[in-house]
């Protein structure tokens, strides 16, 4: 063979190779990207709603208000921080009486509230439905399940939604005299509770106020709760709104991860199965599974235990279930799970497939291990959905979901 | 006399002590019986929520498993005499319902403090 022959061989040689690279590379990037259509991934921009500013500006007003909280000294934005991705970074929210951003937060006091504070991400997107840990907001065709029964202020289940903090006692409420006397199952204590919100917004938040009558053409004095809670639910679409991810650039605009994002990609979608569960725009089924994560804190039901969806339906198969969080910008909204008992993207992971890694039996209660031997059970139906996976597998997933990370509007 | 004297202060010390014990039974009585309380009073909850969701479980899905379930969570629900026990003596020895309020809210919220300290041990950064 002459020195030309080789060199000529060599050269193809490598041309193919690269080529082979090339295609390889190639084709897993269009699985994945046909893979992420299929289990409802869309451009940001198709889930973000109109907004209209000047309502937005107002409901900012009242968002960041600690006059909105009766007889608090809190804020809707005193538990929804930016640099938390929008929650509040610690395991159970702390409401009235909390002073201070995260660790602080915990370790000055104030009322602890039983579960994890939700992060606010696309919580005015189109068609989230489905709010809170157990959804006990819940829009189902022209009707909303809440807990105002058939007399539901609006069919917005964001509006809604916003009516719930304030009139939370610990959460944005101090049990007083007034309140001790309006604690009843009645729409009309709700009510005036909500009135005596009302006015005194209108009388601390003059400005805001007079521009929200004029945006309804109202009086300031015929204003209720609903439009406040209009106002603030807008500023939500806005402020929170998902915005491009890295991972949305790839899909829709052939931008580029790198091989370990790639491949932790294909193992959300491939053998991990966590698509099962984490599918749609915001990687959500909007739909109710147990993880046996630990329960960390009082729980919804007392003496540490919270049933989760099961105390909207009480139907018994939803014991121990939460709707599946949506993964936008998962990397911030730590810690996890509805007790927020896991601190690291890695454990919050590894708990779906191998949740005894982590159980020390021996340094529980007799109460806690029942309780954990009930919330395994309930997840027997999830099992399907989950694989084993080896740390390097773990990471790769994790790498893929900080690809799911944003700036937030600066609004 | 020397006797009459002693005997006297026997009765004075005696009425005292009747008058303190008085005073200091419903202290004496939330430090003996506040934890046998709240423990009854968790399995008196316990038996309830087992029971309602027994029920429950029969109406979503009636079988003849459920319909025993149900029949056992019945019988668990004994533990709600107990409870209504401890509940009229505490009452009787002069605890207030505000002090019993008080006993279950500790009982529910018992698990409070882990908050803290799950902050501490796993030394959250930001």
């Amino acid at each position: 063979m002459s020195f030309d022959i080789k060199a000529k061989y060599f050269l193809l040689s490598s041309v193919l190779f690269l080529q082979t690279i090339l295609w390889a590379a190639d084709g897993m990037d269009s699985i994945l990207r046909d893979a992420s259509i299929r289990n409802g991934f869309v451009a940001a921009d198709q889930i973000n709603p109109e907004v209209d500013d000047s309502l937005v500006q107002i409901g900012k007003t009242f968002f960041n208000s600690k006059n909105v909280s009766l007889n608090g000294d809190i804020s809707c934005q005193s538990c929804h921080i930016d640099k938390f991705g929008s929650a509040d970074g610690i395991p159970n929210g702390i409401g009235v009486g909390g002073i201070g951003e995260g660790l602080e937060r915990v370790q000055k006091g104030g009322a602890i509230l039983p579960r994890n504070t939700l992060p606010l991400w696309g919580r005015g997107s189109k068609n989230f439905n489905v709010l809170f840990w157990d959804g006990k907001i819940e829009k189902v065709q022209e009707y909303i399940l809440s807990q105002f029964g058939e007399d539901f202020p609006s069919m917005d289940p964001i509006v809604i939604a916003a009516h719930l903090p304030p009139v939370e006692i610990r959460e944005m409420l101090v049990e007083d005299k007034f309140i001790t006397n309006q604690k009843q199952e009645r729409l009309t204590s709700a009510e005036s509770v909500f009135q005596k919100i009302t006015s005194k917004v209108i009388e601390t938040e003059p400005q805001a106020s007079k521009a929200l009558a004029a945006y309804y053409s109202m009086n300031v004095n015929d204003l209720t709760y609903l439009q406040i809670s209009e106002a603030i639910a807008e500023f939500i679409r806005a402020k929170f709104a998902v915005q491009n991810t890295r991972f949305h650039s790839f899909v829709f605009e052939d931008g580029k991860l790198t091989d370990g994002e790639k491949k932790g990609a294909m193992l959300f979608y491939g053998k991990g199965k966590c698509s099962s569960c984490h599918s749609g725009p915001l990687m959500s089924d909007m739909n109710f599974h147990a993880v046996p994560f630990p329960q960390l804190g009082y729980g919804k039901n007392g003496f540490g235990i919270d049933y989760g969806r099961y105390n909207s339906t009480h139907n018994p198969n939803d014991l121990y279930k939460f709707r599946t969080p949506p993964l936008m910008d998962v990397e911030n909204t730590f810690p996890y799970s509805h007790s927020g008992a896991v601190d690291s993207l890695k454990e919050a992971i590894i708990y779906h497939f191998d949740p005894l890694r982590f159980l020390k039996p021996d340094e529980m209660s007799a109460l806690d291990r029942h309780e954990y031997f009930k919330r395994l059970g309930a997840s027997s139906s999830s099992m399907l959905a989950s694989a084993n996976l080896t740390d390097e597998e773990v990471e790769q997933v994790m790498e893929f979901l900080m690809t799911l990370s944003f700036i937030p509007a600066d609004i | 006399m020397k006797r009459l004297l002693i005997a006297n202060l026997i009765a004075v010390a005696s009425l005292g002590c009747f008058f303190l014990y008085q005073e200091y039974q419903p202290a004496l009585t939330y430090a003996a019986k506040g934890e046998q309380y709240k423990e009854l009073m968790y399995q008196c909850d316990h038996a309830m929520r087992e029971h309602y969701i027994a029920k429950m479980a029969l109406e979503v899905e009636p079988s003849e498993f459920h319909i025993k379930n149900l029949q056992s969570s019945e019988l668990g629900l004994i533990h709600c005499h107990e409870y209504d026990k401890i509940r009229k003596t505490l009452l009787a020895k002069g605890l207030t319902p505000s002090d019993l309020q008080r006993l279950g809210l500790e009982a529910l919220e018992e698990k409070e403090y882990e908050l803290r300290k799950f902050v501490e041990i796993h030394e959250f950064r930001y």
